[in-house]
């Protein structure tokens, strides 16, 4: 098997196949969601002991659970006995975990507690608890995991650049904490889920695929960052290695607080508030930064004021998940706007994914039937060009690549990865 | 007319004369044709000034100001949403999707007579064709709670709230008028 992902995802192209067979699907399950790192959600959904949440990492339901002792737990929501769901709503908060079909009951922290009619139960309760991920970590409250429990430290796969991605995120809050109070919202769309990593990090589509939106919302920051012109736009793609892209809006914005919509003087609490935490000269690069536009491999989206998870349903149907970024210590007014803006953006009635979902789905039709091509070669139908920027990208000497913001630089750093993923795992 | 069951905690509301129940339930028929058809302007002439448009996400029984909601529009975004409609550009719903519902159930469930304000709930299935990809026959049921509000002599909508069936669950590209 080893050479097979090589011959369908080149430096310039790809092959439309790896989006509807179901073959390459199963492996994508084991190799990047099973074996590899995931994101499932935040420390704050979980934040007192016995909260717990179901989140999917790949085709498994898990249960994430913060334990009696204040540990992050992620069990197979699965019973240990004859594998009945036990959590069957989307959150609670419980002190065990029972099945309702024999009535064992778990821990929290997944060790079988008590088997009813015990009498006839030989085994020793300690060999059966709840299957559970093997590894388990979190940056600045993201809750990542992944099953195998070989996938390496968890630095590791967020990066340098993964880190600083959610790093600056959560320093827009005075506190240097966001939360995730505002809910999930599922958008659930015809296409393979490989088309929301590109979608989402992808700089090149906006003033065709949104038109609509720009003409409807005339106040948008598009126009300076990611539309007015190749020559004119200073915006950045960027390949920080590892599966993690940004498109970086920051050389483009031409006042601070474009990405809220606001003036300093509205907001005035939360910039002293920043200014305290952060000091003058970093809290007005914030104010102007604002959140960034990333994609860490495979399935968390930092949409500026958004977070979202790529949730994969089967080789043609994905969840796009988002809930808003919130901030912890600022006025509610503030979070209330985050939230609006986060209705506008993403989800399936709001002004910009709808369109988007639109184009995957329209994708997922036109590569049904595509057949690999024949010996490795690169001719014949179903290639997808993604060469668009490769001449004039610069390279560090850290290996980060930097585009153009309509370059397909981002395109490459999700497929360079997943193909070294789906070789180095075979 | 048999008295209606309280519903939702609402009062007990005493039958209305016919002329006037027939003039709700009228506006509401009239309401999910023109968004079954796509008739944006239309449908916009029959919203009040301090509309509220909202689809939450499960059930209506927290405040849309602080969490999510698939739509919560004031008035100024839904002029924006309608706008973007009717650029001819909007892909989710270009071109638009063939639309039907079934209105049923209709129960007034609060009445302001001095203030011409009629509170409506009402049952519906809306069948869409999904025709901008792949044209799947796509079924939204739901529940709608209209606040309707006597303006210069017509009955216009000051609030539509929309409970979905399958409100907790991820939804359907939802560019269309629900």
């Amino acid at each position: 098997m080893t050479g097979r992902y090589a011959a369908l995802v080149r430096e310039d192209r790809v092959h439309g196949s790896l989006y509807t067979d179901p073959r390459i699907f199963v492996e994508e399950m084991d190799r990047i969601f099973r074996r590899g790192w995931v994101f499932l959600g935040h420390e704050s959904e979980i934040a007192a002991p016995g909260d717990w949440v179901v989140r999917p990492i790949g085709l498994e339901s898990v249960i994430l659970v913060r334990d009696r002792e204040g540990r992050i737990q992620v069990l197979a929501n699965r019973c240990a006995h004859r594998g009945n769901r036990l959590c069957w709503k989307e959150r609670g908060h419980d002190s065990r975990f029972q099945c309702i079909y024999h009535g064992w009951t778990f821990g929290l922290d997944g060790s079988l507690r008590a088997v009813s009619h015990k009498a006839g139960f030989d085994r020793d309760r300690a060999d059966m608890p709840l299957d559970r991920a093997g590894q388990v970590g979190s940056h600045r409250g993201f809750i990542f995991a992944n099953m195998s429990g070989d996938a390496g430290p968890l630095a590791d796969h967020l990066g340098v650049g993964g880190r600083d991605l959610i790093e600056r995120l959560c320093d827009l809050s005075p506190t240097g904490n966001i939360h995730f109070g505002a809910g999930w919202i599922g958008h659930r769309i015809e296409s393979n889920w490989k088309m929301w990593p590109e979608s989402d990090s992808d700089g090149y589509h906006l003033d065709f695929v949104h038109a609509s939106m720009l003409r409807a919302v005339p106040d948008n920051y598009y126009d300076e960052t990611v539309i007015g012109g190749e020559s004119k736009n200073v915006s950045r793609a960027i390949d920080h290695g590892g599966g993690v892209s940004e498109l970086d809006l920051r050389p483009s914005y031409r006042r601070e607080l474009a990405w809220l919509g606001t003036t300093r003087d509205k907001i005035a609490s939360y910039c002293a508030a920043l200014e305290a935490r952060h000091g003058k000269e970093r809290a007005d690069r914030l104010l102007w930064d604002g959140p960034p536009h990333g994609f860490i491999f495979p399935n968390l989206f930092l949409g500026e004021g958004n977070v979202a998870r790529v949730d994969p349903v089967d080789v043609g149907t994905v969840l796009h998940v988002h809930t808003a970024l919130q901030l912890e210590g600022v006025d509610q007014v503030l979070n209330r706007r985050l939230v609006r803006q986060s209705e506008a953006g993403l989800g399936p009635a709001s002004f910009i994914v709808p369109d988007d979902a639109i184009i995957a789905e329209r994708m997922q039709i036109g590569f049904q039937g595509l057949q690999p091509p024949l010996n490795g070669g690169d001719n014949g139908p179903g290639w997808i060009d993604l060469s668009r920027g490769r001449a004039r990208e610069s390279r560090a000497d850290d290996g980060t690549r930097v585009g153009h913001v309509s370059d397909e630089t981002t395109n490459r750093a999700f497929w360079r990865h997943y193909r070294h993923v789906m070789e180095s795992r075979a | 007319m048999a008295p209606l069951p309280p519903c939702d905690g609402e009062p007990r509301v005493s039958p209305l004369p016919e002329p006037l129940r027939r003039e709700i339930e009228d506006f509401l028929y009239l309401e999910a044709r023109l968004a079954d058809e796509s008739r944006y302007e239309e449908w916009e002439a029959l919203v009040a000034d301090d509309m509220q448009y909202w689809v939450p996400r499960g059930r209506a029984d927290y405040d849309p100001a602080d969490r999510l909601s698939y739509i919560n529009d004031n008035r100024a975004r839904l002029a924006t949403r309608i706008r973007q409609l009717k650029t001819g550009l909007r892909h989710a719903q270009t071109p638009p999707s063939p639309m039907r519902r079934m209105v049923s159930n209709i129960e007034i469930l609060a009445v302001d007579h001095e203030a011409g304000v009629y509170t409506v709930g009402s049952n519906f299935v809306l069948y869409e064709l999904a025709v901008q990809a792949g044209a799947a026959l796509r079924v939204w049921p739901g529940r709608v709670t209209h606040r309707l509000r006597r303006v210069e002599g017509r009955l216009r909508m000051s609030r539509k709230v929309v409970e979905l069936v399958t409100a907790e669950a991820p939804q359907w590209n939802m560019a269309f008028l629900i």
